[in-house]
């Protein structure tokens, strides 16, 4: 039955991807661009929009760059409703949005209405591109609206506002770490599991250490987590093992302890099998287990971090872990450690291995020594999952074999090589056999291992040699049965590599005898006949890292027996023969081991010895290599006064120049050394983490947490407090001041409006300041001000101004420090800030004001007619929500022109409209509503040749970026024109004072703060343009310079310009220019903050400001600040 | 966590590339990569955790397509590598296979996939079930669908219930006109077995015999035999020396053959029933288990008390348990190489046949071995079944269904390569097959039950065992 259905299958798929090729994307995949992908994006149909998409998509996937088609795909489809469209958009939209912030900033609005959508798909997929852009600028918007989508009632979207965090995080806007970390710790309340996966995972990644989110609910935590899914389970158990550890520290009966628990109460060894293994313990005495000492390196690595522990190593004494005892806990007496081992352990059967290996993990470190048992068949059990995770699971039964092999080595037939693995998969498969080998597992071990030496793999075959010896080494009961393996494998390599020489049959052969050298050296005495049968054999041995490794045993061992000591001569012959065709690092070796030889042999017949070794060392002088030659020299020197050489030195007087030589010969070439004991460098890291695969610290790895460092205090307050706070505060002030408005005629900017209202700081002008013209600098300093009113006495005392901090008012520095505040700096060090302000004032800057003018109708396409606009800074009488826009109508042609009329555009005008709105009567009034975009304006009559006739329109635009369309008519022709919008004209001058605005300031911090910058070099021009005007200062041209572009192109209200008073001559840093506005339709109070860096001779950095509580008109405003900001005016 | 995703083929093109975060991984990694991959060869493929100079990569090959992860941070790289898993077996689900064009021709199934399931380097919503919710996979209807009107949407308009229940991996409201469970055991056989003679084996006799020759000055023996022969050699051995290891006694009465014998088992399910039915599943023997595994649905409460497998399905097929038993005595087939070389050439044969009869037909039977590095040429030819050398030195030797009358047997000869006089490295045998109607394990379902039977179900069994790691070592 299965095998029908598996045929059937097989040539259903076949025969699908033959014919139904046809059907599906491929051809938008093969030639993505073969058709112009703007018109079907600008297209009215979904399909096509999608087929454009899906072929942006396409070429996304190629890796070509379509980041051009930004600004189309963004107006024209964000709005789509068409599921699969938006989806399309995002992914392209999340592909470039950093690279086109601006443009991806016109979308927000978008999101943030599909944000209030009926459907949680749409939510969540709002949520989850518009946190996606990752721009700072609308990082506070971001934040509100995860805010909003933590608490919805979709699970789903509440999952995504989880993941949503991390993006924000990674922004690193320091301002919103308080409000981040207290959605992190809502959602870690959620009800639902999978929430809290997704909380978890965002905890992990914004606030690891943020324990006390941790400890409020730990016990719930841990009791949901088998509900969790699989990927929340695997961060939300690392996390809970940081916070046991960092509450209640190491558990006494686990394995990180064992070290301790060893020294205090000297335990006994209850493994005879690996008794021979104690050692003696270099500092204190005790005898110890040499698997305890690991464990103990393993707790500390855990603790400290490999590289930080393996560099103390160096210098400081090992001493115990260090802990006292009150950062011991006990896994039974503990409930928190209790909770937590019991709800990992049935994580151990999850089909996740991720999962079984963090929960082993935690059973790892937490749990007693001898229930640590249990997490053996599951870790071997993921041996057989996929090939890949096979070997990041064996990385890992490495380090724990390695601290406790005695939980292995019952399972050793698990770790038995399978042709199929990979190499590295077999490299430490072999490496974990011989950790765990034991005695009884020993034989069927070695027979596994003979098998390996036939693999025909000869790298393998090595690796499989070097744990041979490694196993000898460590049960010294086989050591004569590898040692004779190895023999037999020495010397049949050998012979085959007589005959077939292959490269990597050398390889073998050198592991070979490096694996048979390491067994000798633990005991050499009993091992004279093996050490015999390879120097026989050393004819037949070509590989000379194997030579020269027999040499030095030769050299080393030579008078360890009869049998050696009767070989010697004739081998010495032998090699004093074959001398000058061996390798270098034989002949090392060789000039090496004749010293040796001569210092300690006990030869018989020295003479024949003494002949053959000065040949050799002839001619090692005479060698064509600097290193053979250097030593022979050395050596020859170092000998000259051995005895059996003397002859070959005339003089035989003694020396004490010649004794110390013999001394010096004695201690590098005589007595034989102990083998030093291994130094363990491994370096461990936690179990299941990356730097364990790789073997170093990846980026991020963080050790466990110090025992008991945290102490749980409830009463750690929650930053919302503040916040709710401000909110508060906002909302008052904001009512305020919409009720103190007026109809005051907004256009005027005199200087009264800010001299006028100055505070008690001000001094009062006197008559110094009458003769600058329209421009003075009030200095809010009483000292420096009564000192001089002349500008230029402002900068020279301002260089030498150290008293100014002190002589500053009070007054002054209270406006400074709210400022700072504001924009989120520490203002603890504020108080000792030596700075002083001057206030500048522009007068007369509202009759420089030149709204800009744009082009609604050009006489070519109207007929010579023309038709200018202009944004007016006037308030509409009407309604506050209304634009009011100067028309002004011209007339280039030759005729006169009647009827000129401008109405809203619609789909069948009704024939009366025009005459109703010859003036604006009493019906328009009543039937302004929100339909009503526009109040129709007064009809021109007749417009001569030449004559030009203005007209104020009085208009509601949808959207700041959506033109306004119209139709002009004109002699009864009707035209369309688009109105376009401008949203620095969304807003009216609102007039206040410095404290005011400052107050405002104030209270609209963090996600209603929004700066930007960009350079303004406008300045420039005008310097070049007139040579420096000598009578205007350069500081004031330039602020009534930026004041000018700022109130030309936005309905702004200029609150004041100051400017430090320790200013620099050329440095313009510091001047700051506060203007204020509000939102039309609702009175928002719009706060814009404009401060210079820089110096006159060159574009100044301008950072802008923006304090408003509609955060997105906000940003769009300063988005618009800033571009015209950056463009030159015509 | 995870920063990009990358699809490659075969030959090493990206087919796709799917940014996760802000930290842009650019496509030059992936020619490091290959660039890696082609300098040291193909076993660079089988390393799952990559260090490059700049990224850390995870790396899961799924039938030639390269799955690529890059991350810069800590991460427990097993996820990555079973999420990358989930990444491949959702695709291959969706798409009936994965190969190159498969991947290209549903690029946008694959991206809204890819979208689904991992946010932020997070995995997201990597249940199938609900997947196939989300993103509709394509099926004939849709694509001839698309051919006709243009346009269809595989983008689910809303969001699938079950993301919001209790039970995740269910969908909330499920109608099914037939109710059925299905029950099948999918068994997998890994074995390890040593040919009769063994090559280790006379390594460690030789060995000896070669000692004993040089010591006691006899003249050392050729032990290419048999192991009988072996054994009296052994013996004379063992007079002329005293002091035999007990190691080397072990050696000789060691059965031998079977290094290791054990079963992979996986109970799958195919269910189709309606509203949310709970089920419990027992065994006539769970103690025959070693481990387990189980689905995210099944309740570890009443396992861990009574061994039974109470759960919620999820709806359709799914695998509800994996387990493993170990130990076992027998394997149902036998494979029996021999080699002899003389002088430059080697004669090979090999026989396979039935060793204890498991009750049903033996079919599938495949012998698969690569030929050593030192053989020149081959003439291989079977009795049964095709022989088949490929260019690489593997040579597969397809057998099909056991024949009832005699013992297949494949024969030939090995030229070496010139200097070589005799083969000293063997080759490892591989060997597949399948058994239908047995689970070899002996494992027993014992019943199925349905708590909240709206209309009693029809229920199934079947079970079916197929070699997985079978080897037979030379």
């Amino acid at each position: 039955m299965l095998t029908q259905f598996g045929a059937t299958a097989e040539s259903l798929s076949k025969a699908s991807t033959m014919v139904f090729r046809i059907g599906t994307d491929a051809h938008l995949y093969d030639d993505p661009d073969d058709v112009s992908i703007v018109p079907l994006l600008d297209s009215k149909f979904e399909s096509e929009k999608c087929e454009a998409l899906k072929r942006l998509l396409a070429l996304i996937a190629q890796g070509f760059d379509v980041s051009n088609y930004f600004p189309q795909v963004c107006s024209e489809n964000v709005a789509t409703q068409s599921l699969e469209v938006k989806k399309l958009v995002y992914l392209y939209l999340l592909h470039y949005a950093e690279k086109r912030p601006n443009e991806a900033l016109l979308s927000i609005n978008y999101f943030q209405k599909d944000l209030g959508d009926p459907n949680p798909l749409v939510r969540a997929w709002a949520l989850r591109t518009m946190a996606g852009i990752r721009l700072h600028a609308i990082a506070s918007l971001v934040l509100v609206a995860v805010g909003k989508c933590a608490r919805d009632p979709s699970v789903y979207v509440r999952k995504c506002a989880a993941i949503a965090l991390p993006k924000l995080h990674d922004l690193r806007l320091e301002e919103h770490t308080a409000a981040i970390e207290e959605i992190v710790g809502m959602l870690l309340k959620d009800n639902s599991p999978g929430v809290v996966g997704a909380a978890a995972s965002a905890f992990a990644s914004i606030c690891p250490n943020n324990f006390s989110l941790i400890g409020r609910n730990y016990k719930r935590l841990c009791e949901i987590l088998p509900d969790v899914e699989e990927w929340g389970q695997i961060v939300l158990i690392g996390i809970l093992l940081r916070y046991a550890i960092a509450k209640h520290g190491l558990v006494r009966e686990s394995l990180m302890l064992s070290f301790d628990d060893l020294e205090i109460q000297s335990l006994e060894k209850d493994d005879p099998e690996s008794s021979h293994l104690t050692v003696k313990r270099p500092f204190d005495g005790s005898s110890f287990d040499i698997y305890t000492e690991i464990a103990d390196i393993v707790a500390r690595s855990y603790l400290e971090g490999p590289d930080k522990y393996l560099a103390r190593l160096g210098h400081v004494n090992q001493d115990s872990l260090g802990l006292d005892g009150s950062c011991i806990t006990s896994a039974t007496s503990n409930d928190d450690v209790k909770i937590l081992l019991q709800c990992t352990s049935p994580l151990l059967w999850s089909y996740n291995s991720a999962v079984v290996l963090a929960a082993a993990g935690v059973h790892w470190i937490m749990a007693p020594k001898e229930d640590i048992r249990k997490i053996v068949k599951p870790l071997l059990f993921l041996l057989r999952s996929s090939g890949s995770s096979k070997y990041v699971v064996l990385c890992n039964i490495q380090v724990f074999a390695k601290a406790m092999p005695s939980l292995f080595s019952p399972y050793y037939e698990d770790f038995f090589i399978s042709s199929s693995d990979s190499y590295r998969t077999k490299t430490l498969k072999l490496e974990i056999l011989s950790t765990i080998a034991t005695k009884t597992s020993i034989s069927s071990i070695f027979l596994e291992f003979q098998d390996h030496v036939r693999d025909p793999d000869r790298r393998f075959a090595a690796d499989t040699v070097a744990a041979i010896g490694l196993c000898a080494q460590k049960l010294p009961d086989v050591a004569n049965t590898c040692l004779e393996a190895l023999l037999y494998l020495a010397l049949s390599e050998s012979s085959n590599n007589a005959v077939a020489l292959m490269g990597e049959e050398e390889i073998l052969l050198v592991q070979v005898v490096k694996s048979i050298m390491a067994i000798i050296k633990q005991d050499p005495h009993s091992h004279e006949r093996v050490i015999v049968h390879l120097v026989r054999s050393l004819d037949s041995m070509s590989a000379p890292a194997a030579r020269a490794m027999v040499i030095w045993m030769l050299g080393e061992y030579c008078n360890i027996g009869d049998l050696t000591s009767k070989m010697i001569p004739t081998i010495f012959k032998y090699l004093a023969q074959r001398f000058h065709s061996e390798s270098v690092e034989t002949k090392l070796q060789i000039v090496n081991a004749c010293v040796k030889v001569l210092l300690r042999a006990e030869v018989e017949d020295m003479s024949e010895l003494r002949l053959a070794i000065s040949y050799v060392l002839e001619l090692a002088k005479c060698d064509s290599n600097y290193d053979v030659r250097d030593r022979a020299r050395v050596l020859k020197n170092f000998l000259s006064h051995c005895k059996g050489f003397n002859y070959l030195e005339e003089a035989d007087n003694l020396t004490e120049f010649n004794d110390l030589t013999y001394v010096f010969a004695e201690y590098i070439f005589g007595g034989t050394k102990k083998v030093p004991s291994e130094s363990f460098s491994y370096r461990f890291y936690l179990p299941g983490s990356l730097s364990l695969i790789v073997l170093h610290a990846a980026p991020g790895y963080e050790p466990l947490p110090e025992p008991c460092s945290f102490a749980d205090d409830e009463t750690s307050h929650s930053p919302t407090n503040v916040h709710n706070d401000h909110e508060s505060n906002d909302i008052d002030d904001s009512d305020d001041i919409s009720g103190s408005l007026d109809e005051e005629n907004t256009s005027d900017y005199s200087s009264g409006s800010v001299s006028g209202e100055g505070g008690d700081s001000y001094i009062a002008s006197d008559s110094g300041e009458d003769e600058e013209a329209g421009t003075l600098i009030h200095l809010s300093d009483d000292a420096t001000d009564s000192r001089d009113h002349d500008r230029v006495s402002v900068k020279n005392t301002s260089s030498g101004l150290m008293d100014a901090g002190e002589l500053m008012s009070k007054r002054a520095l209270e406006s400074w420090l709210n400022e700072n505040s504001g924009s989120g700096q520490n203002s603890s060090n504020l108080s000792h800030v030596q700075r002083s302000l001057a206030r500048i004032s522009i007068k007369d800057i509202g009759q420089l004001v030149k709204p800009k003018s744009y082009t609604l109708l050009d006489p070519t396409n109207g007929n010579g007619l023309s038709v200018l606009y202009r944004f007016s800074s006037e308030v509409s009488k009407v309604s506050k929500e209304l634009a009011c826009i100067h028309v002004s109508f011209s007339n280039h042609s030759e005729g006169h022109m009647c009827n000129i009329f401008l109405a809203e555009e619609k789909p069948n005008p009704s024939p009366d409209s025009s005459e109703k709105s010859g003036s604006p009567s009493e019906s328009v009034l009543v039937s302004l509503d929100k339909e009503a975009t526009l109040i129709p304006m007064e009809e021109i009559d007749r417009l001569n040749p030449g004559q030009t006739a203005d007209r104020v329109l009085q208009v509601r635009f949808e959207h700041h970026l959506l033109p306004l369309k119209l139709v002009l008519s004109c002699d009864g022709r009707k035209q369309q024109v688009k109105l376009r919008p401008d949203i620095g004209y969304f807003i009216k001058p609102l007039p206040m004072d410095i404290e005011s605005f400052l107050k405002k300031e104030s209270q609209l911090p963090g996600m209603f703060e929004n700066i930007r910058r960009c350079t303004f070099s406008e300045h420039l021009n005008q310097q070049n343009d007139k040579d420096e005007p000598p009578q205007k200062d350069i500081f004031l041209m330039i602020c009534e310079k930026l004041a000018l572009k700022m109130l030309s192109n936005a309905n702004l209200h200029l609150v004041s310009v100051d400017m430090p008073i320790a200013a620099n001559l050329d440095d313009l840093s510091g001047i700051s220019l506060r203007l204020s506005g509000e939102i039309l339709n609702n009175s928002v109070p719009c706060l814009v903050t404009l401060t210079l860096k820089g110096t006159c001779a060159e574009p100044l950095e301008v950072s802008v400001k923006m304090n408003c509580e509609e955060s997105v008109f906000g940003l769009n405003l300063l988005n618009r600040i800033v571009n015209f900001l950056a463009e030159p005016t015509r | 966590m995870l920063q990009c995703i990358f699809l490659l083929s075969d030959s090493g093109e990206v087919l796709l590339e799917k940014q996760l975060t802000g930290h842009r991984v650019d496509r030059a990694i992936c020619d490091w990569f290959w660039d890696q991959i082609l300098t040291q060869g193909e076993s660079l493929k089988l390393v799952p955790v990559i260090a490059s100079p700049t990224h850390y990569l995870f790396q899961v090959v799924r039938e030639g397509i390269t799955f690529l992860a890059c991350t810069q941070v800590e991460m427990p790289p097993l996820m990555a590598i079973e999420f990358l898993c989930r990444v491949a077996d959702v695709l291959s689900n969706y798409l009936d296979g994965l190969n190159e064009d498969v991947i290209k021709d549903n690029f946008v199934i694959v991206y809204e996939l890819l979208d689904e399931m991992i946010d932020n380097g997070f995995p997201l919503t990597t249940e199938p079930n609900i997947l196939r919710e989300m993103i509709a996979p394509p099926n004939i209807v849709s694509k001839v669908l698309s051919v006709v009107t243009g346009s269809t949407s595989n983008v689910s308009n809303t969001l699938p219930g079950a993301t919001a229940s209790c039970v995740p991996w269910r969908k909330t409201d499920l109608k099914h006109a037939t109710n059925e469970v299905y029950v099948d055991l999918v068994e997998e056989m890994d074995a390890t077995i040593n040919s009769f003679v063994l090559p280790g084996f006379s390594v460690f006799l030789s060995l000896f015999l070669h000692y004993s020759g040089q010591l006691c000055s006899g003249s050392p023996v050729c032990i290419d035999g048999h192991p009988k022969q072996l054994a009296n050699v052994f013996y004379l051995y063992s007079l002329s020396c005293s002091d035999l290891s007990p190691l080397l006694i072990l050696l000789l009465l060691r059965d031998g053959n079977l290094v290791k014998c054990e079963i992979y088992g996986e109970v799958e399910v195919n269910s189709n029933l309606s509203g949310l039915p709970d089920l419990t599943l027992s065994f006539a023997n769970p103690l025959i288990f070693n481990d387990v595994r189980f689905h995210p649905c099944v309740r570890l409460r009443p396992w861990e008390a009574n061994q039974i497998l109470s759960f919620v399905p999820p709806d359709g097929q799914f695998t509800l348990m994996s387990y493993r038993v170990k130990k076992l005595k027998s394997t149902p087939i036998y494979v029996k190489p021999q080699f002899t070389s003389d002088s430059g050439t080697c004669r090979v044969s090999v026989l396979v046949g039935i060793r204890n009869d498991p009750g049903k037909s033996i079919d599938n039977i495949a012998v698969q071995f690569k030929l050593p590095p030192c053989v020149k040429s081959s003439d291989l030819s079977s009795n049964y079944g095709s022989v088949n050398v490929l260019a690489d030195k593997t040579c597969s030797w397809t057998i099909g269904r056991m024949p009832k009358d005699k013992a297949p047997s494949m024969s030939g000869t090995l030229v070496l390569e010139s200097g070589m006089d005799r083969l000293h490295v063997f080759p490892t045998f591989k060997v597949g097959f399948r058994i239908m109607g047995v689970a070899l394990s002996g494992l027993k379902i014992d019943k199925l039950d349905l708590k909240n039977p709206l209309s009693r179900p029809h229920k199934g069994f079947r079970a079916l065992t197929k070699g997985g790691e079978f080897e037979v070592r030379s």
